[in-house]
């Protein structure tokens, strides 16, 4: 197999993991840094690994054009774009592979990224597929007739249905990340939503159009891992993990796998079977529109065990570990999902079916974030004293905070700071073996102010003895 | 007579000769010059009478020269002439051609614009014993002899808009209007309104005025003359010039003069002799109807019997008008033809100078076939005789079939859709009783509601597809997005935007700027594609074909390196399309192609677009991908569709059309100021510029440096120029939006 010079467009932990899997594979890396970020881990390893010339200073690491007439410099065959900016945008993607001097990009192929990319149009492929969906218009609704006819429709549905309090969502179809969004649950009220939202969209987007939706209530947030080849050998799972456990902007602070556990906790509902039909639902979506790379189907499962298809990401996502951490390939040890996607991304074929892949026991992921979880989880910004992190055999850890000396967090990122995954023969122990994890785990530090470090752990903690009940 | 004063007087005379002749030197005249300057009159060797004699003797050469150098003159020196201090101003034609008048409108410098000069005239005719006084309504641009504050005759836009209120109050009080044209151009302004809306808004109405019109062009300069120059019939000073644009400009133009530059003397004048600016010119080709003759060198305001010409002229030509059109008219017809060979008694014949209302209508449309018939031999007609023969039967086909489609079938299916509303209302009634009855009943015996089931499948079930907003953008990708290479947006340092790969901004973002909105030159294949519905545009007259009227040198090579490059005849391209369905005519002004100058072809086939539109009943879109103004190398003939296009744009609004035009990148002059910028309608694409005057010109004509975002669409907006700014990609679902919610009674499609 060629030898690649794989350009790592991206920071913190994963461009490390990055790097280990490169290094794995027999390729060679260059890490890029930005200014502010002088001071991360990643230089070190990068510095270790493949020495100064396997490291980069650019102006940004959301600057395509810096970023690509670099990848020229350092003659780069391939691209990965990480979990940042760049890996869910078909733009990027396309314009790696299609300009003069076309470099690999590691990852789905654009017009994958493209069709997913747009929630819009991953729900209407979705119902072409028969693959459940919430309720609601598949389109962005123009006509307000139209859409007092679907909210009216709803409210009627959701009474049928006995939902406790019949909602409906009116939000902006060219939105994102919490814009433009609203909530209704009177019919009375909805015109008045629906004229505001849509004035706040033309204000903002520049176009009027909006989506009408039920809302779910106290739902579990589930997500199917997909993994396919540019082959077209078909696609495999590697299972189904948990993310219900997020912080208020919907940022996810703890995930578990699998995703349910009908053997050790009673559901209301057929857990297995809901998780099987997400399974299948997810693999013939990705088998319909030739996913070829590593991707999430993420789905929200209701009170009464319905799955709705919410989104797909269409990259590798931080929580990659925890689905690995119980995935056994022929019955070997854990498979790394970061090496997966750079073979596959590579162009190698898959060599293995879903026949190959098992699961054993449980695992959870915990994001040691600097934040203020009691203050609308503001994130705090300092110096943190040198860690030094528990070890166990059940325990990974991943971080780019430096060995050895303290590590400023830049104020222009976010302050993650470590992932921890942890591995138990069940729920039970993975619950226990967490919570001996974050007991044994001191972080000390401070900012300008001389505030003490603000992070998560107790947050963490209070929530894995909850883990799952609902 | 005191031989001191005559002295001066020759002195005069000759002095003013030089100054005609500008650079060029006569050495009879310089001789006569030094003689008459020698000549002692008050030497006391010396009698008075012998003085006098020598002088008379003097000036009797020096007429003789004159007549000589009159026969010699070129086009630039008529310009000088016109140009010149003593040249007849409107004051003096009022004073001595009208026989009493009130000047209106101001007076002097204490006017809304002292270059425009109003006033109410009477012309008093004596018939025997009986006594008819004519009021007649003057408007023109007064030069004055040199006063300052008449900024030359260049008027500002609120100068045209009075000449437009006095035109419409003698529409009312059903007066003739004479119409002194006076200007070397309009003053290139911007404002509330700006100079091109104004014009534009002048000739619209002028098209419609009632009453004859009657146009002496002394000094005709672009749009500046047009804006009231709209006329049954059009004189000329024999010495007088009618052009598109100064020789000067031109020159400027011709020669890439830029800034502070000046053009060399000979280019400007050759651009003044190929031009064809001259009266005898613009009379060969049909411009002007009539030439009023000017004493040798030129009229100056001595010169008594020129007004009397001018006077018995002026008073024929409203004749004709009025006969053209009167009911009673044989006999002093003949009287007429007769008496032209007689000038002086054309005073003597009864003609009452006012007109009923069949007259009106005869009138406006008389005068829109002078016009349409003007500048048929200007372009070159290209098509074959097959296309020629489909072009008239469609002129007939069409719009018989209008009549039966609108006409007859609308109506009836318009009393069957009544009918069938009306019953389905009756029968919404007894159906919802019933359902209320039937909920009633099942609430009575508690029966489940069990349509939840269906409503759920409904609401998770695919819906039908949309129709894209804008169109999808194949067949056609941008050679802009050809190079891997990144953009910088012109604004990045305002608004911080960030480099955009040129196949992503050319190709997906239709060339706007996605983080400022700012927009890229786009070709105009673009908007075929992804205005109109897939495959729609049917292109006609494709093969009217821009040519060289005035015999420009070097012109055809021109015209036939712009055909190549483009691949098109002219630089308009008409076509029927639809767009979501509905059925439109468009015609295009393609910047790419002579910079989107328009010229006899072009106007030609705007017109016909139009008529084609007005028969097929179908709404109209005048888009101006770009255009430079009217084409400066075939002179009047570019000049006259001005008038010609809007003629044509009013008559389709009357009948109900909708007219919207679009400006994108650069519009000015001409076509902005008459017939784009005479619709109720206009949008302006992001980031394009518009107005009348460029820059360039701006500076050039006024000394003014215009701030850079003078031309701004924004600008144009909030001056009230055009209704909205639109982006690019929304052409398509604002179109539409227009379609559907404005314009006339008479849209059938809705």
């Amino acid at each position: 197999m060629a030898r690649h010079r794989i350009l790592i467009a991206n920071r913190g932990e994963i461009a490390i993991r990055i790097m280990q899997a490169c290094q794995d594979l027999g390729h060679e890396f260059v890490a890029v840094y930005t200014a502010e970020d002088a001071g991360s881990g990643h230089l070190d390893t990068a510095r270790a690994m493949g020495g100064d010339r396997a490291l980069a200073r650019i102006s940004s690491y959301s600057d395509a054009g810096d970023i690509l007439s670099l990848a020229d410099e350092v003659k780069a065959t391939a691209i990965h774009p990480g979990y940042g900016f760049f890996a869910e945008n078909y733009r990027f993607a396309r314009r790696v592979a299609e300009r003069d001097r076309p470099m690999t990009f590691i990852g789905p192929s654009w017009w994958v990224i493209r069709d997913l990319g747009d929630k819009i149009n991953t729900k209407r492929l979705a119902r072409r597929l028969g693959v459940p969906t919430v309720p609601g218009s598949d389109r962005a609704i123009y006509d307000e007739m139209e859409a007092e006819a679907i909210a009216e429709s709803l409210f009627e549905f959701q009474t049928d249905q006995e939902v406790k309090r019949p909602t409906v969502l009116v939000k902006a179809s060219a939105g994102g990340g919490g814009m433009g969004i609203d909530e209704v649950d009177d019919m009375a009220r909805f015109r008045q939503t629906f004229r505001r939202i849509r004035n706040y969209s033309a204000r903002l987007f520049n176009d009027e159009g909006v989506l009408i939706e039920q809302r779910v209530f106290n739902f579990n947030h589930l997500e199917v891992q997909v993994v396919s080849d540019r082959a077209g050998l078909g696609p495999v799972h590697f299972g189904t993990r948990n993310c219900s456990v997020q912080s208020l902007g919907k940022q996810k602070r703890i995930e578990v796998a699998p995703g349910f556990f009908p053997q050790g906790i009673s559901y209301s509902f057929d857990a297995a079977k809901v998780l099987g039909d997400i399974v299948d639902h997810s693999l013939s979506m990705a088998r319909e529109i030739n996913y070829d790379n590593v991707g999430t189907w993420e789905w929200i499962v209701g009170p009464k065990g319905e799955p709705f298809l919410m989104e797909v990401n269409t990259r590798i996502q931080v929580e990659n570990g925890v689905s690995a951490a119980i995935a056994r390939l022929r019955g070997e040890n854990a498979v790394n999902l970061v090496r997966e996607q750079i073979r596959l991304g590579l162009g190698e074929p898959m060599g293995y079916g879903q026949q190959d892949i098992g699961f054993k026991g449980a695992s959870i992921e915990y994001r040691i974030i600097a934040e203020d979880t009691q203050n609308r989880f503001t994130p705090w910004a300092g110096r943190v004293e040198p860690v030094s992190w528990p070890k166990a055999p059940w325990l990974s850890l991943h971080t780019h905070m430096p060995a050895g000396r303290a590590y400023q967090i830049p104020t222009e990122y976010d302050p993650n700071l470590a992932l921890a995954i942890i591995w138990g023969r069940d729920l039970a122990e993975a619950k226990a073996r967490g919570l001996e994890f974050l007991d044994g785990l001191s972080l000390d530090g401070r900012d300008g102010q001389d505030v003490d470090i603000k992070t998560n752990i107790p947050f963490l903690r209070e929530k894995t003895s909850t883990l799952l009940e609902f | 007579m005191d031989a001191d004063k005559k002295k001066t007087d020759l002195l005069h005379r000759a002095q003013y000769a030089k100054d005609i002749l500008g650079p060029k030197k006569n050495e009879r005249l310089e001789a006569l010059l030094s003689k008459i300057g020698a000549c002692e009159t008050n030497s006391p060797g010396q009698g008075r009478q012998e003085a006098l004699k020598n002088l008379q003797v003097l000036e009797e050469r020096l007429g003789h020269l004159e007549a000589l150098l009159d026969k010699q003159l070129t086009p630039m020196d008529k310009v000088r002439i016109v140009r010149h201090p003593q040249r007849i101003c409107l004051k003096d034609i009022l004073e001595n051609v009208y026989d009493n008048y009130t000047e209106i409108g101001g007076k002097d410098e204490h006017s809304i614009d002292p270059g425009m000069l109003i006033a109410r005239a009477y012309v008093t005719r004596r018939v025997g014993k009986k006594t008819l006084n004519h009021p007649v309504m003057v408007v023109g641009q007064e030069k004055g002899h040199g006063q300052e504050f008449r900024n030359g005759g260049s008027i500002k836009p609120w100068g045209n808009s009075k000449a437009l209120k006095y035109m419409k109050v003698a529409a009312r009080e059903n007066i003739p209007i004479h119409a002194y044209v006076s200007t070397p151009g309009s003053y290139p302004l911007e404002d509330f309104p700006g100079a091109a809306q104004q014009i534009a808004e002048n000739i619209y109405e002028m098209a419609g005025l009632e009453v004859p019109i009657i146009a002496i062009f002394s000094e005709g300069g672009s749009g500046g003359a047009e804006a009231v120059a709209l006329a049954d019939k059009r004189l000329m000073f024999s010495h007088g010039y009618y052009s598109v644009i100064s020789p000067e400009g031109a020159a400027a133009i011709e020669g890439k003069v830029r800034g502070g530059m000046r053009a060399p003397a000979e280019l400007i004048e050759r651009c003044a002799q190929f031009q064809r600016i001259t009266a005898e010119d613009n009379l060969g080709a049909g411009f002007v109807d009539a030439v009023v003759q000017e004493p040798p060198l030129g009229a100056r305001p001595e010169h008594f019997d020129f007004y009397k010409r001018l006077r018995t002229e002026v008073i024929r030509a409203t004749d004709e008008v009025i006969l053209g059109v009167g009911g009673m008219r044989i006999l002093r017809k003949r009287a007429m033809r007769r008496r032209k060979k007689d000038p002086d008694e054309s005073e003597h014949i009864i003609v009452r100078w006012n007109l009923n209302t069949k007259a009106k209508q005869r009138l406006l449309a008389k005068r829109r076939r002078k016009f349409r018939r003007m500048a048929q031999g200007s372009f070159e007609d290209r098509r074959s005789l097959a296309e020629k023969i489909g072009a008239a039967h469609l002129g007939i086909l069409v719009p018989a079939f209008s009549a039966v489609r609108y006409g007859l079938v609308k109506n009836v299916k318009k009393t069957f859709t009544r009918a069938a509303e009306e019953v389905t209302g009756e029968i919404h009634v007894v159906a919802g009783r019933i359902e209320r009855l039937r909920r009633k009943a099942m609430e009575r015996l508690r029966l489940p509601r069990n349509n939840g089931r269906r409503k759920g499948l409904e609401l998770t079930a695919l819906s039908a597809p949309v129709m894209p907003s804008h169109g999808n953008g194949q067949g056609y990708l941008s050679p802009q997005a050809a190079p891997d290479r990144e953009i910088t947006c012109p604004r990045a340092e305002k608004r911080g935007c960030m480099d955009v790969w040129a196949r992503d901004l050319f190709g997906e973002f239709a060339g706007v700027c996605p983080y400022c909105g700012h927009h890229f030159f786009m070709e105009y294949q673009w908007y075929l594609a992804n205005v109109f519905d897939h495959d729609s545009v049917r292109e006609f007259n494709q093969n009217i074909a821009s040519g060289n009227p005035t015999g420009f040198p070097d012109f055809e090579k021109r015209i036939l390196a712009a055909r190549k490059k483009t691949g098109l005849q002219s630089a308009c391209m008409t076509f029927n399309a639809s767009l979501m369905g509905i059925k439109l005519t468009c015609a295009m002004l393609i910047a790419d192609f002579r910079g989107g100058s328009v010229g006899a072809a072009e106007g030609e086939k705007f017109i016909r677009a139009l008529e084609m539109a007005g028969k097929r009943h179908q709404p109209f879109l005048a888009y101006s991908h770009g255009t430079a103004g009217i084409r400066i190398q075939e002179g009047v003939h570019g000049l006259i569709q001005m008038p010609r296009a809007t003629m044509a744009v009013r008559r389709y609004i009357e009948a109900g059309g909708l007219y919207i035009v679009l400006y994108d990148t650069n519009s000015y002059a001409g076509p902005v100021a008459s017939f784009l910028g005479c619709s109720p309608y206009q949008y302006a694409v992001r980031s394009s510029r518009l107005g009348f005057a460029g820059p360039g010109v701006i500076r050039e004509t006024t000394g003014v440096d215009i701030p850079p975002d003078y031309h701004k669409s924004y600008k144009a907006l909030s001056r009230g120029h055009i209704q909205g700014v639109w982006d690019r990609r929304d052409i398509r679902k604002n179109l539409h939006q227009s379609f559907l919610t404005i314009g006339g009674r008479n849209l059938y499609y809705r």
